[in-house]
């Protein structure tokens, strides 16, 4: 009788949502009936949380039932929703002696807890008898705070996008645009976060943390305080959900399908309702940073469904962030404003207090960048990043009236973080690169120094290594080729190619001509390879240029159909470089591990090449690989240090990446009401919205608005300023 | 000698009274010749060098290593600093250089602040300025004029030749091939001539020549572009066989292709001519806008697309890019359309009609 009394509770669950969510009542429509839409959709929302109350008043009584199974007590009434769970510390799994479900997931629907069941050895419940107790606890606590006790709350932040958003989802087909880091990237609060000024880390949801003895499985206790947007706490058990719902097919996101796979993220053991741990796949030196995740939302979602996407499309989930956004905030097409919460609960907390300061922010769409920029000068937007040359000299030059009166600064922050690995990838299984002579000579034609003087005027480095920017992990002094017609052309003379043409272009005995393709997605640079272009014809190489759209030409190289693809790669902040997913033959060819390979070490011959994968270069090299192996299985720091400098001198040695430039800094202009810290950011920051530690002084926007209605100065100095506390080179 | 038909010759005539479009079209055809001997006025080849008694002249033909004169490179000499070097040395050997001194692929970085974006300046012979890598405008101008009036041509004769083939197969058939054909013409022409080109462009094999790239290019504009001009032809084929003469080219035993070809083309003749003009700048136009877009001419080539997109986005900072590609289009484009103008006054059938 009570199987069927909870079975019918859950049809009811069950259909209680799938009404309430009906998609077709949830995307705002675009057309223009806004009025009358938004009327409707009122009171849909209503009809919405009623229904979702009963399905948790439900859930409730089915909680209800199973506690009451579970240690028979005498006033149910006196049982709150999740009990505490004093009473079951002996437990262990995730059901208890008598089969029923324990009470840390005593919320969770059935498909979740299936899912939970499905894989024993992932998920498991613990006591906390059994957490280890020589833990190092770990609280940041003697990190410093990189925000400025000066910082003043208020004003709304105006940025813009190029694109509307197509969804409010964080993750998902098409959830990927700029505005996510928004949601999700500058906003969210994981487990732990690395502190963006020294090796260590910050706390976040967890207020303490512990790496255990194997180094792999990393102790969090989570802060009582943390909090979503909408009120609700965040649970032990939402970390559980986290990999269920990264996991799903549901979220159709089959990279994070595989990132939060199994075979990395092995086991989750919850110990009780503060106390968790996560235990990664190797023992990683930066195994805290791998597994800080954030927490997903289980009361929000419940359950995932074929219906995930139209559901959430413009229903964004409750947040652990300071900002939230809510559908009603988002102008169609337009903006989204997103809106900071007024009891956040990480408001007082040390290494949040002074950030995320503006009320609000708002996101508007501005399609053209050059429009954008117009209308950053006329104040429309508070800041506007100005790496690119022509912005920083010729169109907001130092003597530019805004500059000069001080109503906008130029700004030059040096920062430390590995740079997109801007880079010539030459794709040595493609004729003519199969043979080195030719790439070292390619290394040689490339004058990047010329373009790094004109194009770039001096700004830009010359990235030296495969892995620069990743403190002593990068190679100390290890070089890029330079730029000599000399040592080029020996080289490909070494390779037959040792007569010039009638155009100058380099010719064998065969009459072929020393002439390859250079393939980029790139449209903006394409000054940068017409002067490499022009230059490489001094050492009698001809380039071609192919300028494709970035897909097309991504999709070229992804088929590994290119002789030379300029690209980058974003680099995370990360302890060390990756090296298996660029440079490991198994990203080259199907053929597994050494079967490859001859006695000799070279390839066999018929390979089958493997697509949609990062070794652009198709390096395949024995020795290569083996110490990449090597690599990838060590788990002493001083070890990979070492590893890592040999693997970059040896992919050097390979040529098949000609390192193009880095910038050592970011360049910004922002209008003088938005201010900064002291150091103006952490030493990791990447972008200026990263970190969130700028305040908008409303008064000071007055003071200027006012000051340039009547044409006046604020200061007497041009306002450029220069950052270099954490400048290098 | 072509003995022209008195008709024509009087159409000509007439055409040559005509001041404005017979001046234009002297200018253009003057602009266009110009443009085909360019590497004799702008080039970053010398015309004439002298050296140690002998002369070179290499604007044609292969190029000259820095060794032959004496320096210390294998590449391609620098005339420039061959002409400086020689006026510094005080020696016999000279350098006559073109008007202008640079090409339009040739990046003047000579200078220790050239870094993109120098206004005109005589003395240094950029008589319109140099863009973002500073190359020389006006060699890109004139480099690109030509490109983009041969394109033109070449655009012209190709849909002229498939337009007429499958114009007079339509029209002097007719019946069922006329409805076939027409049909299939229809459907051809709905197919979105924008979209498929930038597919078609990106999947061009990059190892191809600029050469051919430029020419699949254009053969894949004139595959999609030809349909306008079969419509009048075929009315016009469809016009001229009910005449008297084409029964009795007919009876004598005349086959198609000679009644098509000998006998209809020269009367279709008239209405096509009338249109060539404004298809020359239709094809001018289109070609400058896909380079705008950036799924023209492969780049580095000098194009007035690219030139103009450069000047839009540095409307402030290089105003010279945009004044000069605008004037060099605009100028153009009037040319033709006085052409145009004149040619469709020239043949209008009205001027000769004999029913008065």
């Amino acid at each position: 009788m009570r199987k069927y009394l909870i079975g019918f509770f859950v049809l009811v669950n069950v259909y209680w949502f799938q009404g309430c969510d009906n998609p077709q009542l949830k995307p705002p429509r675009t057309d223009g009936s806004g009025q009358e839409n938004s009327s409707q959709d009122g009171s849909r929302k209503i009809d919405r949380e009623f229904a979702r109350e009963l399905a948790r008043e439900f859930g409730r009584e089915f909680a209800r039932e199973f506690a009451l199974q579970m240690k028979g007590y005498s006033d149910p009434s006196n049982l709150k929703f999740v009990k505490d769970i004093n009473d079951t510390k002996t437990m262990e799994g995730l059901m208890d002696g008598g089969g029923k479900v324990h009470p840390l997931l005593s919320h969770c629907s059935e498909d979740v807890l299936e899912f939970y069941e499905k894989h024993p050895d992932c998920f498991s419940i613990s006591s906390i008898d059994n957490l280890p107790q020589n833990l190092n606890w770990q609280d940041g606590s003697e990190e410093h705070e990189f925000a400025s006790p000066k910082a003043k709350k208020g004003g709304t932040w105006e940025v813009f996008m190029r694109d509307f958003p197509r969804t409010l989802r964080t993750i998902g087909p098409d959830a990927n645009g700029a505005f996510r880091s928004y949601l999700l990237d500058y906003n969210v609060v994981g487990l732990t976060h690395p502190h963006p000024n020294s090796d260590g880390y910050y706390p976040g949801l967890a207020k303490s943390w512990a790496v255990g003895e194997d180094g792999r499985t990393v102790y969090f206790e989570l802060d009582p305080n943390a909090r979503y947007s909408d009120g609700v706490k965040v649970k032990v058990s939402d970390f559980f959900f986290f990999f269920y719902f990264m996991r799903s097919k549901h979220i159709q996101a089959p990279w994070y399908n595989d990132f939060y796979g199994k075979d990395k993220f092995q086991k989750v053991t919850l110990y009780d309702e503060k106390t968790l741990s996560i235990t990664f796949y190797k023992a990683k030196p930066d195994v805290v940073e791998r597994v800080s995740i954030r927490a997903k939302p289980e009361h929000f979602y419940e359950e995932l469904d074929g219906e995930f996407l139209s559901k959430y499309q413009w229903n964004p989930e409750p947040t652990t962030g300071a900002y939230v956004a809510l559908p009603e905030n988002v102008d169609k097409g337009k903006s989204v404003m997103l809106v900071r919460q007024k009891d956040w609960w990480a408001d007082k907390k040390r290494f949040f207090r002074y950030r995320y300061n503006p009320d609000n922010i708002k996101v508007s769409v501005i399609r053209d960048y050059n429009k954008a920029f117009e209308v950053f000068l006329k104040g429309g937007i508070d800041m506007f990043g100005l790496a690119k040359t022509e912005f920083w000299y010729d169109k907001l030059p130092d003597n530019h009236k805004l500059v000069q009166n001080a109503y906008l600064s130029k700004v030059t922050f040096f920062n430390q973080t590995p740079p997109p690995s801007y880079a010539l990838r030459i794709n040595s299984q493609k004729p003519p690169f199969d043979n080195l002579n030719i790439r070292i000579g390619f290394h040689y034609a490339m004058n990047f120094d010329l373009v790094l003087e004109k194009i770039f005027r001096g700004d830009f480095v010359r990235m030296n290594t495969v892995a620069d920017g990743y403190g002593g992990r990068s190679h100390p002094t290890l070089k890029a080729r330079e730029f000599s017609i000399e040592k080029a052309m020996e080289c490909f003379a070494k390779a037959g190619f040792r007569e010039r043409g009638g155009d100058g272009i380099l010719i064998n005995s065969n009459g072929q001509r020393l002439s390859v393709e250079l393939l980029t997605g790139y449209r903006h640079f394409e000054d940068v390879l017409v002067v490499l272009k022009e230059q490489a014809k001094k050492a009698g190489l001809e380039l071609k240029l192919k300028i494709l759209e970035p897909t097309a030409a991504w999709k070229a190289a992804n088929e590994k159909n290119h002789q030379v693809i300029f690209s980058a790669f974003n680099s995370f902040v990360e302890l060390f470089p990756r090296f298996w997913e660029p440079y490991h033959s198994d990203n080259a060819y199907q053929e597994f591990g050494d079967s490859k390979f001859k006695e000799d070490g070279s390839l066999k011959p018929n390979l089958t090449t493997k697509v949609s994968t990062n070794n652009f270069t198709q390096t395949a090299v024995r020795e290569i690989d083996h110490l990449i192996n090597k690599y990838r299985n060590e788990e002493d720091l001083g070890k990979i240090t070492e590893m890592a400098h040999q693997l970059s001198q040896m992919i050097h040695d390979h040529a098949v990446w000609v390192p193009a430039w880095k910038k050592p800094w970011l360049r910004i202009g922002h209008w003088n009401w938005i201010k900064f810290p002291e150091d103006w950011g952490p030493k990791e920051t990447r972008d200026y919205e990263e970190f969130q530690v700028f305040w908008i002084d409303l008064e000071d926007k007055k003071k200027i608005l006012e000051a340039m209605d009547e044409n006046r100065a604020i200061s007497d100095s041009p306002s450029v300023l220069v950052y270099d506390k954490y400048k290098t080179e | 000698m072509i003995q022209l038909n008195p008709l024509t010759q009087k159409k000509l005539r007439r055409f040559r009274s005509i001041k404005r479009g017979y001046w234009s079209f002297l200018i253009l055809l003057g602009l266009y010749l110009l443009s085909l001997g360019a590497e004799l006025l702008i080039n970053k080849r010398a015309l004439i060098v002298s050296y140690n008694g002998e002369l070179f002249f290499p604007t044609y033909g292969s190029q000259l290593s820095g060794r032959q004169f004496g320096l210390n490179y294998d590449y391609e000499v620098d005339y420039r600093s061959l002409k400086k070097k020689f006026q510094a040395d005080n020696s016999e050997n000279w350098v006559l250089m073109p008007l202008v001194p640079y090409d339009p692929y040739e990046m003047d970085y000579a200078e220790e602040d050239s870094t993109g974006f120098s206004p005109p300046s005589f003395s240094k012979g950029h008589f319109c300025g140099t863009d973002k890598t500073e190359r020389d405008v006006l060699a890109r101008l004139l480099y690109g004029f030509r490109i983009a009036m041969t394109f033109a041509i070449g655009y012209l004769v190709l849909t002229y030749v498939i337009a007429i083939l499958a114009g007079s197969f339509m029209g002097y058939l007719g019946g069922k091939y006329d409805l076939v054909g027409l049909r299939l013409v229809e459907i051809w022409a709905n197919v979105p001539f924008l979209y498929m080109v930038i597919i078609l462009v990106s999947v061009m094999p990059g190892w191809w020549g600029v050469g051919w790239q430029i020419s699949s290019l254009l053969i894949i504009m004139v595959l999609f572009s030809w349909t306008g001009m079969t419509y009048y032809v075929r009315a016009s084929v469809y016009k001229e066989k009910s005449r008297d003469y084409v029964s009795a080219a007919r009876v004598i035993g005349a086959n198609p292709f000679r009644i098509v070809f000998r006998h209809l083309l020269p009367n279709v003749i008239s209405t096509l001519v009338t249109f060539a003009p404004f298809t020359i700048a239709a094809a001018i136009s289109s070609i400058t806008a896909l380079d705008f877009l950036g799924y023209g001419l492969p780049p580095p080539t000098p194009s007035w697309g690219e030139l103009l997109k450069q000047g839009v986005s540095n409307l402030r900072i290089a105003p010279w890019i945009v004044i000069s590609a605008v004037s060099a289009l605009v100028l153009t484009l009037t040319l033709v359309t006085f052409v145009g103008e004149a040619v469709r006054e020239a043949f209008d059938p009205k001027k000769f009609s004999t029913y008065e």
